[in-house]
């Protein structure tokens, strides 16, 4: 497992984000960075710039689909890699994913305690997949 | 005298040939013939004695002067009229007697004294012979018999009977003969227009028999015909007969709602005709078919003649005559539009409510796993021990959830699969690490073994697949049993080692094209032979006893099923010899590997 990994949650509901942040920093020891909405995430990953973005599909304020296209059109953000966190599997097929330049879906439910293995498993931090 | 008798004997002749055609009463032309007989003789008395066919005799007509005894009626024994006289009166003999009791006219002794009772002297005597039996055949005299005595009796003295008198006896008897043959015809023709009427009555009262028994089986059938139709029209589908040139034969009220014609005006009608163009352009390729002998089923939305698209499911049932040759089909047709749109809301309130039940879920699941990691603090054995139970009722709930909506979105048509080249060795490597766990805690071992082939699959699905199945093998297997999972390819002229049953479809799949065949065996409780299609069917679980004890949400193997037929695969279960099951699966390799 890589440490030193710098992970920011954009989500709306408090129980999930304590839950995240409990299981990666248990798990890994990663710093977990929090935003309870779109433009708070949004605005988070331009001066925090962390390795990578949890983000949950359905917030109150912006579509899942505008707040990767928000950060791709900024210099600063456009890097990060993005992994969608939702209950909604068929709402999005995979190679609809890659169009959009997700780089992975983690399903709800999960178990927190997981997320980095999974989160490096997605990025190959390190080895996953079946090929 | 002679003249005079001559003259006199003429116009009886006329006289009684004139009765016997005004007349039809063989009574009144006798009696007219006796009258005139006495007066012309005048005889004491004329009388015409009938022979019986029991050798008796009877007076049937007289004619007498008062004074003398009447013979009318009376009775003769068959002694005083033997048997010899009646032969030679048959050949025709006449007799005159001039005196009954001169031994030279030979008469019997019991007839003189026969007919000395009755003061009789002399008498003259004709044979009246029957007319031949009718219908006449043949006409000898042979079928002549003695039908009866044309008699002349005097009382008063002895009588010479002169040969004009014998003669005009003689004559006489022609026209009684004739009137005989005319009784004769018309009592033959009164029996047979009296047996002919009654015969006509019997067929008569038979035909009206006949009448009354067709009448109540027509009125049977009427009502039974009446009552179907109530219920055909009672129904709300459309039920209709058409023949093989496309025209409505038969449609139940239903239609006239539908189409807003009676089906009367529908009768006949072509199918093009009743539904236009654009529908018919659509129906035209089920209909071909329905007439080529095929059952059709279908849905199609139409429109109603008062506005408003429908959905119908149509069904085409083809109507064999009996030499197999396609007469018409009968047309079924239901409004699902209700059903199809419960179905979605029953689809979406399911995919809502699950999806809602995914988030608290996730911070549940989470939290307990964290809990129960012992990182946060400690906690006492009991309080352990309850995080253990909240821990895996959540891991239910999660199973249950994730379930209902993978198959909600298999069902809904929503679930494609994404296949690429995977091993069998990745896939069974990774499916026994992720069981791995669940084995140890059940206390069985987990035995995998393969080679390594490459499969087209999608690696999501097929891993869902196999850790549901080895899920099941392993809650089903006893502490310390084994569970066995492999994957072998299957060449096209190999025969698999287990057949699968009630699946004729597997094995000519299998003799085309070669394929990989998962096997997941338990050392379970087996499942018995009747249950083995059925538990892929939705919420089925094998009703055995040792089944209770393990909670599932009956849906796994349904789901499995799904995912396997998406690879256009097959999925069964086998007894494994020596007990427990061996589930079965077979994926398809990747084309162009230089296996086939």
């Amino acid at each position: 497992m890589m440490s030193g990994k710098r992970v920011l949650v954009i989500d709306d509901e408090k129980a999930i984000q304590t839950v995240i942040q409990f299981g990666i920093k248990l798990t890994s020891g990663w710093q977990v960075l929090i935003a309870s909405s779109g433009a708070e995430g949004i605005q988070t990953a331009q001066t925090e710039k962390p390795d990578v973005i949890l983000l949950d599909v359905r917030l109150p304020d912006m579509d899942g689909t505008d707040i990767v296209k928000a950060l791709q059109a900024h210099a600063a953000t456009k890097d990060i890699p993005v992994i969608f966190l939702t209950a909604q599997a068929q709402t999005i097929e995979k190679p609809q994913l890659s169009d959009l330049g997700v780089r992975g879906m983690i399903l709800k439910p999960f178990n927190s305690l997981h997320l980095p293995e999974q989160i490096s498993r997605i990025l190959h931090w390190s080895m996953g997949g079946c090929k | 005298m002679q003249a005079d008798l001559r003259q006199q004997q003429l116009e009886l002749f006329s006289e009684v040939t004139l009765k016997i055609h005004q007349s039809l009463q063989l009574a009144d032309i006798l009696q007219t013939t006796v009258t005139e007989v006495q007066r012309i003789l005048q005889a004491d008395r004329v009388l015409i004695y009938h022979l019986l066919p029991d050798g008796t005799g009877k007076t049937i007509s007289e004619a007498v002067l008062p004074g003398h005894p009447v013979l009318m009626d009376l009775e003769f024994p068959e002694e005083v009229f033997p048997q010899e006289h009646h032969h030679l009166y048959a050949q025709g003999r006449v007799r005159a007697i001039a005196n009954v009791h001169d031994p030279a006219f030979g008469l019997a002794d019991c007839l003189v004294e026969f007919v000395k009772q009755f003061g009789v002297k002399a008498k003259l005597i004709v044979p009246i012979l029957r007319p031949p039996t009718i219908p006449f055949v043949g006409g000898s005299t042979a079928n002549r018999h003695l039908w009866g005595l044309l008699i002349a009796h005097h009382c008063q003295s002895e009588r010479q009977w002169l040969p004009c008198e014998l003669e005009f006896m003689q004559q006489l008897t022609t026209p009684l003969t004739m009137a005989l043959d005319q009784a004769q015809r018309l009592e033959h023709l009164k029996a047979t227009v009296k047996a002919r009427t009654q015969q006509l009555q019997e067929t008569n009262r038979n035909l009206q028999q006949e009448i009354a028994i067709r009448r109540q089986a027509e009125e049977a059938l009427r009502q039974s015909e009446a009552q179907l139709r109530l219920m055909i029209n009672a129904l709300p589908v459309l039920i209709a007969y058409v023949d093989n040139q496309q025209r409505y034969r038969f449609n139940n009220r239903a239609y006239q709602d539908w189409l807003g014609q009676s089906p009367e005006v529908t009768y006949g009608q072509h199918l093009q005709q009743v539904w236009g163009q654009e529908y018919y352009r659509r129906m035209q390729p089920r209909i071909e078919a329905a007439l080529a002998g095929q059952f059709v089923t279908y849905e199609e939305e139409i429109g109603r003649h008062e506005g408003g698209l429908r959905l119908v499911e149509f069904s085409y049932i083809p109507h064999w005559d009996d030499h197999q040759t396609v007469q018409g089909f009968f047309e079924l047709a239901k409004d699902i539009s209700a059903c199809k749109a419960g179905e979605r809301l029953k689809d979406e309130l399911i995919s809502l409510i699950s999806h809602e039940l995914r988030t608290p879920l996730t911070a549940l699941h989470s939290a307990l796993k964290i809990l129960a990691t012992g990182r946060m603090g400690n906690l006492s054995a009991d309080g352990q021990k309850l995080v253990a139970i909240a821990d895996q009722s959540t891991d239910r709930l999660l199973r249950l959830v994730n379930n209902v909506l993978d198959l909600q979105r298999i069902e809904s048509g929503a679930f494609t699969i994404n296949p690429q080249v995977c091993s069998t060795a990745t896939l069974i490597r990774q499916a026994a690490e992720v069981m791995q766990p669940m084995a140890q805690h059940h206390g069985v071992t987990l035995v995998s073994q393969t080679e390594e082939i490459a499969i087209w699959v999608d690696a999501d699905g097929i891993m869902q697949t196999l850790t549901n199945l080895l899920s099941n093998a392993i809650k089903f297997s006893p502490h310390g049993g084994v569970v066995w999972l492999t994957a072998t390819l299957l060449r096209p002229s190999e025969p698999l080692k287990h057949q699968p049953r009630h699946s004729p479809a597997f094995s000519s799949t299998a003799t085309t094209e070669p394929v990989v065949v998962f096997r997941i065996r338990d050392s379970g409780p087996g499942i018995p032979p009747d249950q083995r299609e059925r538990i892929f069917e939705r919420f089925h679980q094998v009703d055995v006893l040792s089944a209770r004890k393990q909670r599932g949400s009956g849906l796994g193997l349904a789901i499995c099923r799904k995912i396997v037929e998406q690879h256009n695969g097959k999925i069964w279960v086998e007894s494994a010899p020596g007990g427990g099951s061996i589930f079965s699966f077979t994926v398809p390799i990747p084309i162009n590997t230089g296996l086939n």
